[in-house]
């Protein structure tokens, strides 16, 4: 792993904190005060800075440090949240996303364009406005009076405090306590002494090659205790000393604590890489908890009963141990990896199911039993290391869902309505890919409704609907397919409108009955969309149709529901993966398809009674218990010319709800089916959704039953127009 | 009688002791050169002299034989002693501690830590 790698591991983690940072906002809107959303806001900000430091990033660094110190004066109540500090650092997060990003492609933030750095300037300055203390002077007038006296720096906390206890044979060993004294003086000032003379005997008991006094130094230095700490290097085995950092030490050695990376460190190892402690001390402390007659006490004791360390800066290093350690733990269950590597394994396990169901025709062909009983187990374990590497492709789409949050936000104050958007089913699963995509077109529904949809609050008040205006995200799981539902409480579609407008350019006729449902999908094809309904909100230059063709392209259907005066409701129904399912295989003729398995309801006979009836009425419906059910014949579809079997059959399909019967020579049975896409010429095909490889090394096509349900409803509602299923 | 600070040091190697020598005397310091113990307890002949920088391992008489003697000469008895070594063996160290060698460097040094160690406990 070289540092670029860790760089993009920064970068990731940085998108994550920043997302989390902008949620953390949009709720405090709602909680101003809420101690914990604050310190979320605080946390991101925090280790951002903190990581962008180690890469060199001064450009962010110092940027998040503007920010970071105003949420620290957030943090400690010396202010509060309100809208204009939220949409500040709202702004914030795009300014860092904007720099990761422009780091992210590989930009040096030394070559920022010039937009950027003038934004960063601008945010920067205002924030600053924070800092300065006007603002905040009367919020917290008494807090930050003791500030004050704690930042002056001209206070006696302010200097290093060195408690020095020479041992007696320091003068024969040749050193002179007054030699160290000179010597601290060339790297600061001794502000104070106080020499101790309790130890001195009487004169005549007194040894003059013996040293008895001790010092109290006020000490005012820039340098480190490290460095301090090297003036007594020759007496230090012999002597006391002790050196006491001053009290904003105190402070800056709990940042620097907090800012450690997150690592297992000891207690000690923490302390000393922040400067609290020298390693000296440390090994001396470490020698003293493990001498025989000592308690074994912790070594965060030790420090300080010794009096090497604070006791607030060892309480911050054992709080941050913890976090650490609770991190860990979270972050030990998870491990990020690549996405290609995922795809190259579903690739992999799809050869293998390629493979094994040749493996299984083989060994049925050869008839031997052992055979057969063998690779029946292989062909279930392939099945469950299918399902469980398909899984590994799974996330929750609350993340995108949150991501809304934003825009419902923006896009209200935008519109000069209020607006609230609700989430629920965020934990349900989808395929990652999927989630990918489908950012795009939710965006698009929901601004939709918040443009279109939702009324103003005055015709809201007048129908009696509450003033603020509510926009539901939903999911949840239906069969294979996962539903995503946006619905809002606004003022629902005019049907006669649409109805008049889809005349009007021609795409339905003028004697044509249309169900609401039909009449409200309307809205979906391609040239509905006019440019009095587009404003500049809905969208940017993506149209209904582009939403829908999006949702096909990944497999999905999309329709609309509305009430007028109550609400409208669209529904994104997607398959749960991309890559491999399920199949049924069904014979025509000489050829063999496939149906998604869990769309398959029954399979019925069809009789040759039911079948010559249904060819002289030309009507294509049979009887299923009572009820009318269309049907296609695949035998006709795809235009298979040899004759007929005696007995067909039908499968019967089920879809959102609808249901139709395919037509078919033979059932084949159950088929792990390795979804291969097809090639672009049959991109208009709707039928059609995709292709497999059979164990034969045959190749099947699958059959999109979202499709041909379509094609059917399409045929009943003209029937007197050939039925084509191309779109 | 000059009132810089005199300092001795002693080493076998010609070039440790030029840049000891150069380093001292540029911080104000005046250096006189010992090439082994032997030669060094020739040097300290009743003169003042404020610190004894000596390396261990020498021919003819060594460090530690080196700063014995030197204690036992009343003149010097409180002169503070700094031992330059490579070996960082314990053993060596007790033993030049007993001699009465408090401080000790470990060579190789940059000629800056030899100047801070010596303003540690003598400023010119």
């Amino acid at each position: 792993m070289n540092i670029d790698d860790v760089l993009k591991i920064f970068i990731a983690e940085s998108q994550e904190l920043l997302q989390q940072m902008e949620d953390a906002l949009l709720q405090i809107e709602q909680n101003p005060h809420d101690p914990d959303i604050i310190n979320a806001i605080f946390r991101a900000a925090h280790t951002i800075k903190g990581s962008a430091g180690l890469f060199g990033l001064d450009a962010i660094v110092s940027f998040t440090h503007v920010a970071e110190s105003v949420l620290d004066r957030i943090r400690s109540g010396e202010m509060a949240f309100n809208d204009t500090l939220t949409a500040l650092f709202l702004q914030v997060c795009d300014q860092l996303n904007a720099l990761i990003a422009h780091v992210d492609a590989g930009g040096s933030l030394d070559e920022l364009e010039p937009a950027l750095q003038k934004q960063g300037v601008a945010l920067t300055t205002n924030l600053s406005h924070y800092l300065s203390g006007e603002l905040a002077v009367a919020a917290a007038a008494p807090q930050r009076a003791t500030q004050v006296v704690r930042e002056s720096s001209d206070t006696p906390n302010e200097h290093w405090h060195l408690s020095l206890r020479f041992g007696p044979d320091v003068l024969r060993n040749g050193m002179d306590p007054l030699a160290f004294l000179r010597y601290l003086n060339t790297f600061g000032q001794i502000v104070h002494i106080v020499t101790l003379t309790e130890h001195v005997p009487a004169a005549d008991e007194m040894d003059p090659e013996t040293n008895y006094l001790g010092f109290e130094v006020a000490f005012a230095t820039e340098a480190d205790k490290e460095t301090i700490e090297g003036a007594f290097e020759f007496v230090r085995e012999d002597s006391q000393i002790r050196i006491f950092p001053p009290n904003s030490k105190t402070v800056d050695y709990i940042q620097l604590i907090n800012e450690l990376p997150e690592e297992d460190l000891r207690l000690g190892e923490m302390l000393v890489r922040c400067g609290a402690l020298t390693q000296s001390e440390l090994e001396k402390a470490l020698l003293k908890q493990s001498e025989p007659e000592a308690s074994p006490a912790p070594i965060g004791e030790v420090l300080i009963n010794e009096q090497n360390v604070q006791p607030q800066v060892v309480t911050a290093a054992l709080q941050k141990q913890k976090q650490v350690k609770d991190n860990r733990t979270a972050e030990g269950n998870l491990i990020r990896v690549d996405a290609n590597k995922l795809d190259q394994l579903i690739n992999l396990i799809g050869e293998l199911i390629i493979a094994g169901a040749g493996t299984q025709l083989a060994a049925q062909q050869s008839g031997a039993a052992q055979l057969v009983e063998s690779t029946g187990v292989l062909s279930r374990l392939v099945e469950e290391v299918r399902d469980s590497a398909l899984t590994l492709r799974m996330v929750q789409i609350g993340t995108t869902f949150n991501r809304f949050q934003r825009v419902v936000r923006d896009v209200s104050k935008e519109l000069g309505k209020d607006i609230v958007l609700e989430i629920s089913g965020g934990d349900t699963e989808l395929d990652k890919t999927v989630v990918e995509k489908i950012g795009d077109p939710l965006t698009h529904l929901i601004r939709n409704s918040m443009d279109h949809g939702i009324e103003p609050a005055s015709v809201r008040l007048e129908r009696g609907k509450p003033a603020q205006g509510t926009v539901r995200l939903n999911a949840y799981h239906e069969s294979s397919s996962i539903v995503i539902e946006v619905s809002d409480d606004g003022g629902g579609l005019n049907k006669d409108r649409i109805l008049r407008k889809a005349i009007e350019r021609g795409l339905v006729s003028d004697n044509q009955s249309l169900t609401d449902k039909e009449i409200f999908n309307l809205i979906f094809e391609p040239g509905f969309s006019t440019a009095d309904q587009v404003s500049s909100l809905s969208g940017r230059g993506v149209g209904m149709d582009v939403v829908k063709k999006n949702i096909t392209a990944l497999r999905g259907t999309v329709d609309l529901d509305s009430i007028e005066g109550v609400g409208t409701t669209t529904r994104i129904r997607l398959p749960l993966t991309l890559a491999i399912i399920d199949g049924f295989l069904i014979g025509v003729g000489k050829a063999t398809y496939v149906v998604p398995l869990d769309m398959v309801e029954e399979c019925i006979e069809l009789t040759s009674d039911q079948s010559s009836a249904a060819r002289q009425s030309t009507s294509d419906y049979i009887d299923l218990r009572g009820d009318a059910l269309p049907f296609i014949r695949l035998r006709e579809l795809f235009a298979v010319e040899d004759e007929p079997p005696r007995r067909e059959n039908v499968v019967v399909v089920n879809y959102a709800g609808n249901r139709a019967g395919l037509v078919v020579d033979q059932l084949m049975g159950e088929f792990q089916t390795v979804i291969k896409p097809l090639g672009k010429i049959f991109d208009n095909n709707r039928a059609l959704g995709g292709f497999t490889i059979l164990g034969s090394g045959a190749v099947a096509l699958i059959l999109s039953v979202p499709g041909m349900i379509g094609a059917i409803a399409q045929r009943q509602a003209a029937p007197s127009t050939a039925m084509t299923i191309n779109s | 009688m000059s009132t810089k600070k005199t300092i001795l040091i002693v080493d076998d190697s010609i070039s440790i002791r030029q840049v000891v020598s150069m380093t001292l005397k540029g911080a104000g310091y005046d250096v006189i050169e010992g090439c082994d113990g032997k030669d060094a307890l020739t040097k300290l002949d009743g003169r003042k002299i404020h610190l004894i920088v000596s390396d261990v391992n020498m021919p003819n008489m060594d460090g530690i034989a080196f700063v014995t003697a030197a204690k036992k000469l009343p003149a010097y008895k409180f002169t503070p002693v700094i031992m330059l070594t490579t070996e960082s063996g314990a053993d060596k160290k007790s033993a030049g501690q007993a001699a009465g060698a408090k401080a000790w460097m470990v060579k190789p040094f940059q000629p800056a830590q030899m100047l801070a160690a010596v303003s540690k406990l003598i400023l010119p």
